[in-house]
């Protein structure tokens, strides 16, 4: 049986459609909750958030798997009222985006302890919502190298993939040597990880998505959109060309197109930070899906990247 | 009366200060370690919570208290509108307080901003924040502002002070500064030297609680005293401990009893240092009555006289806690 689990229940992974694998409904540092200069009243939360899954489901969008972790504002509640009124599914994530934003209490947790957080959170529910996650989020911290923190994190995600079937996002692809060791370690089958953002505009050019993909790892292009042809460009854009151009020599006229997914990794309404104008999960559909057609990939090549790929990743492997 | 005091900023509104009573001022209401908030294995049942804090009021109330400030910050756990709630059902005045603190306590919001490089907050920007929590009022996060903040405080690393430790530390006295409310700080290392901080923002010594100095360490070093040399407030606040770390009730009774003859009556502060609840990290069960039941009669047996004994509890904490 192929089961996903979505903030509204576990549905077939035939279901799912099309896809945008990495993405937020909203996201802040922790923390950030504090600062009023971000608040939002929820009328101006529901405004800003509806109408772009509205449009993404208009476009032929299935599903949103949301890759906010426990600390930074992920809001499960808001979730589920989001795909019940526009028909999106949305897959929420249980883990955290990197080490630092997990909070002292888990900053301080030993591996079990992550690990029992993570299933319960997958086979229980996420806080008392009911939900269960369907993804683990695995990342790492500011600086370019795995914290103790962070490796504490991939070990204990990597042993809740293994108990609950759930696969793993991670935020960065940088240091991915130790990241490799320690699913190997744990016995976690490579292809039960999606490598994230290797396409990041700082981090692209350290980031070795080839060795990974060799190693058996699904790499993800999820920044899309993050251009430096933005009228106020975030500092990890990059040219659209370029990463295009990145992503069509990584896909290499096909060769790896089954280890690769796509997305914008946008905010609908973004919690503790600006956001970034014009910047949105539907540059999927206005942007990408053109170029890539224009750069000559046909419907079953988008098909699979955007259905196949990401059905595959999502079904619990039990 | 003194003619500086006019009111205190409580949960409830402005109350005048020499309605306070008996003040604890390092206390805990509801305590949760940052995070555990989100932990599969701690449960949060507001009910349960209203219930065993209402009772630990009560039993302050009882036995002479008038005044509770909770301690904790504005990231440890703090619930306003439940306080309010549990004031207005116990009769024991609450004052909630701003800041929060040391660096590890801190969300990655504060430490690892999403710029590049990710550089933490510095004090100006602290200061903003907790002068806004007294000017504006108290955040519920990402819902409302409540009443205003009663006291800013912090705490400095065990180990020492980090970069940002005086960040916070100089905010949150520039904080105190701009709104006329006292700071109070929970000393690191070097108590003397984290004082020196907050005094190079020009926060009077008077309007300044050092915390943590019934730790054998400080007294060791007669830090006590060299606080209340400066000026600043002495706050014992873990009377009735039994750990390693820190004096005995006998002992500190007898450390107290030494103050006062060298004159810093007016210096002295004393708290439990109580948990009401604590989630996420062990508590200190005792009742925030301890101080009256079992600490006042130690002091009387050191020689402490009455008028001495209500200075420290009522006095003093009703000089710091007034708006200036």
């Amino acid at each position: 049986m192929s089961r996903v689990n979505t903030v509204l229940g576990p549905i077939p992974a035939e279901e799912l459609g099309f896809v945008a694998i990495h993405e937020h409904i909203g996201y802040g540092m922790p923390g950030s909750e504090l600062d009023t200069r971000w608040w939002k009243t929820p009328e101006q939360r529901y405004e800003e958030t509806v109408p772009k899954l509205r449009r993404f489901h208009e476009l032929g969008g299935g599903a949103f798997v949301d890759a906010t972790g426990i600390c930074n504002g992920r809001d499960v509640d808001h979730y589920k009222s989001l795909s019940a009124k526009t028909g999106v599914h949305i897959v929420a994530c249980t883990g955290f985006v990197g080490g630092d934003t997990a909070l002292p209490h888990f900053a301080r947790a030993d591996v079990d302890y992550l690990t029992r957080q993570f299933v319960h959170e997958i086979t229980v529910g996420i806080g008392g919502t009911g939900s269960l996650a369907g993804v683990i989020k695995v990342g790492v911290s500011r600086g370019g190298r795995m914290t103790d923190l962070d490796k504490r994190i991939y070990r204990a995600a990597a042993r809740a993939a293994l108990a609950t079937g759930v696969p793993i996002l991670t935020h960065l692809a940088i240091d991915a040597e130790n990241a490799v060791a320690i699913f190997d370690e744990e016995g976690l089958p490579l292809d039960r990880v999606l490598f994230g953002h290797v396409d990041d505009g700082v981090n692209a050019d350290k980031t070795r998505d080839v060795w990974i993909a060799e190693q058996g790892g699904r790499i993800g292009f999820d920044t899309f959109g993050y251009e430096t042809e933005l009228p106020d460009p975030p500092f990890w854009a990059r040219p659209r060309q370029e990463r295009l151009d990145h992503f069509l020599r990584f896909v290499d006229g096909g060769r790896r197109i089954r280890q690769v997914l796509a997305s914008a990794d946008a905010n609908c309404s973004p919690l503790g930070w600006p956001g970034v104008k014009g910047h949105t999960v539907n540059y999927l559909f206005d942007q990408l899906v053109p170029d890539l057609r224009a750069a000559g990939l046909d419907e079953a090549a988008i098909r699979t990247i955007f259905v196949t790929n990401p059905a595959e990743f999502l079904t619990l492997q039990k | 009366m003194s003619v500086k005091s006019t009111t205190v900023n409580t949960v409830l509104g402005p109350v005048p200060a020499d309605e306070l009573g008996v003040v604890s001022v390092h206390e805990a209401l509801l305590s949760v370690f940052p995070g555990a908030e989100h932990a599969f294995d701690i449960a949060l049942d507001r009910a349960e919570i209203f219930e065993t804090l209402a009772a630990k009021l009560r039993d302050f109330r009882a036995h002479g208290g008038g005044t509770i400030v909770d301690g904790t910050g504005m990231f440890h756990g703090r619930d306003v509108r439940l306080y309010e709630a549990l004031s207005r059902t116990t009769g024991v005045h609450i004052v909630a307080s701003t800041g929060q603190g040391p660096e590890e306590l801190l969300g990655g919001y504060f430490l690892t901003p999403q710029t590049n490089p990710p550089t933490p907050w510095p004090a100006e920007k602290f200061a903003d924040l907790f002068t806004r929590e007294i000017t504006e009022g108290m955040v519920v996060p990402r819902v409302e502002r409540r009443g205003p903040a009663g006291l800013v405080t912090t705490a400095v690393t065990r180990a020492g002070m980090t970069a940002t430790d005086e960040s916070l530390l100089r905010g949150a006295a520039r904080a105190a500064l701009a709104t006329g409310t006292a700071l109070s700080f929970r000393y690191g290392a070097d108590a003397a030297g984290e004082l020196d901080v907050v005094l190079d923002e020009k926060l009077p010594a008077d309007r300044v609680a050092v915390g943590g100095l019934d730790r054998k360490d400080a007294v060791a070093a007669g830090v006590p005293e060299k606080i209340a040399g400066r000026g600043a407030r002495v706050v014992l606040d873990h009377v009735g401990a039994e750990d390693d770390a820190h004096l005995t009730d006998a002992e500190r009774a007898a450390l107290v009893a030494g103050l006062v003859r060298a004159g810093h009556t007016d210096r002295i502060l004393l708290s439990v240092g109580a948990t009401g609840v604590a989630k996420g990290h062990p508590a200190n069960d005792l009742p925030y009555s301890h101080v009256l039941t079992a600490f006042v009669p130690l002091l009387r047996a050191h020689g402490v006289g009455d008028g001495e004994v209500r200075r420290m509890l009522e006095a003093n904490p009703r000089d710091l806690l007034a708006v200036r």
